[in-house]
């Protein structure tokens, strides 16, 4: 286990497309930040928990390990690069659940990287405004781990989608499509009057917002910060189910 | 592809049962499993710690395959007969007793092909069992011990290279301004005739008695000479036959 995950963290750390990612996911966050602290009123970002507010744009990392855990995981049949991977490591289950787990840890590093550009660039901006930097770690606390965890379960989400459908570009646009066109209006639906099921908050994007989002209040349409992460793991483990039967499936040729 | 029936079995186990595969068994079953971003020392890298192959084997096997100044190469940017010497080294980076290559020749130049019969020579001279699926026919001749040859997917023939090429029928070219003369007589002594050009390809019977055949009928001969048989003729021979 600890060969094979070693070996697929390499694999993230040695191409050029994780750089990118760093320096995209980087340049995004310090756009947002600086464009928040110069563009708010003073009184929405003073204290703690405002300014723990500006840390929610971390999720970006969990948008970015979804992204490398696809990438990696179809590279592999893009490349060809499954083969050598199933003939170092041929129990099929431990390729899956490894791929998983790193992918699951670059959630979490991107997270950690992602969050300590927010909180130097709020160290380093707010007394321009004028606004004292007033972060406390409990705020921090909360933030990381809702953060952390939508990262980690997207990361090994995308790797496990990946796995078992294959095609790089059909799968990335696919993803997109899903969670930021065909989810919302499915959400739409499932929330109208017509139908009022409330079952629209079981979806991926829907579960990710409550596991991340601020909760004031009872929503029906939105899960709770622990419901959200047990649904999210759910489609997790349908994702790495799929992986595992179609990949046993497959052919080394 | 699944298999009908059976399992194959290498070193008396399934592939996936044996305890450390990739320092067991190498195996290059296509010289496209790179990935071109990645540089050739990290892709070794890679499977080294995957396979539990210790590191300081990349090196080594790098300098093997005389890749060791193109290492921080991004494979992208690799000949076919680059990447076919880097599919060779992640094969011998788990130093194993047994190699399996399919069509290991493809892509290198004469040079290297050279290089290539010179290395798995090497490799087997060390105890090691090297098996090469090729359809080079003639370069399978000059580098291996052993043939087995597979038609369709069946079994057809096992054995030394010197033992079937004896076992199929060997011809002798003959030419002769009287070749229909000649030709007569040869039929007359059993021999089998078929016409190549100007010349005629006789099998049946060894040169000497051709010779003797061609100056009792006082036939003037221009050419006698005995064709050895390749491993292509032996293949054409024991497929053919088994087709008819």
């Amino acid at each position: 286990m600890i060969a094979s995950l070693s070996s697929e963290w390499l694999k993230i750390r040695t191409t050029r497309t994780i750089f990118w990612l760093l320096l995209a996911l980087c340049a995004v966050v310090t756009l947002f930040v600086v464009a928040g602290i110069l563009t708010n009123n003073k009184a929405d970002l003073t204290g703690s928990d405002n300014q723990a507010g500006a840390m929610g744009i971390g999720i970006l990392a969990a948008v970015i390990a979804l992204i490398m855990g696809l990438i990696v995981s179809t590279g592999e049949y893009r490349h060809g690069t499954i083969t050598p991977t199933l003939l170092t490591t041929p129990s099929r289950p431990l390729v899956v659940v490894s791929k998983g787990i790193a992918a699951m840890l670059l959630g979490v590093a991107l997270v950690a990287l992602a969050e300590v550009f927010v909180i130097a660039e709020l160290a380093a901006f707010l007394p321009i405004r004028g606004i004292g930097f007033a972060l406390q770690g409990g705020d921090v606390a909360r933030v990381l781990a809702r953060t952390l965890a939508c990262a980690a379960i997207w990361g090994a989400l995308g790797s496990s989608l990946g796995l078992a459908l294959r095609n790089q570009i059909g799968t990335v646009v696919g993803c997109f499509a899903w969670l930021f066109f065909a989810e919302p209006i499915v959400q739409g639906i499932l929330n109208s009057h017509a139908i009022h099921s409330h079952a629209g908050r079981f979806l991926p994007l829907a579960a990710t917002i409550g596991v991340f989002a601020d909760t004031t209040g009872h929503d029906a349409n939105r899960l709770s910060h622990l419901g959200g992460v047990f649904i999210l793991s759910g489609w997790l483990a349908l994702a790495t189910v799929a992986a595992l039967l179609l990949l046993g499936r497959r052919d080394v040729s | 592809m699944r298999a009908n029936s059976g399992q194959a079995t290498i070193l008396g186990q399934r592939y996936k049962e044996l305890e450390r595969p990739f320092c067991q068994v190498g195996a290059v079953l296509e010289a496209s499993g790179f990935h071109p971003g990645r540089k050739a020392r990290n892709h070794l890298r890679v499977l080294a710690r995957a396979g539990r192959a210790p590191e300081t084997r990349v090196d080594e096997v790098l300098k093997i395959v005389g890749l060791e100044g193109a290492a921080k190469k991004r494979v992208g940017a690799y000949s076919l007969g680059m990447r076919q010497r880097l599919a060779l080294a992640s094969a011998l980076l788990g130093d194993p007793g047994v190699l399996i290559l399919d069509e290991p020749a493809n892509g290198l130049d004469p040079e290297g092909i050279r290089w290539l019969r010179d290395l798995l020579r090497s490799l087997a001279a060390e105890g090691r069992a090297v098996l090469i699926s090729s359809h080079v026919l003639a370069e399978v001749e000059q580098t291996v011990d052993e043939v087995v040859i597979i038609n369709k997917g069946k079994f057809v023939a096992h054995g030394s290279v010197e033992s079937l090429t004896r076992s199929v029928e060997g011809r002798v070219r003959v030419r002769s301004p009287q070749a229909a003369k000649l030709r007569k007589q040869l039929v007359k002594a059993g021999l089998k005739i078929d016409v190549d050009g100007d010349a005629l390809l006789v099998a049946g019977g060894p040169s000497s008695q051709i010779g003797e055949i061609a100056a009792k009928s006082q036939v003037v001969l221009h050419e006698l000479t005995p064709i050895t048989t390749q491993l292509e003729d032996v293949f054409f021979a024991l497929t053919t036959d088994g087709e008819k």
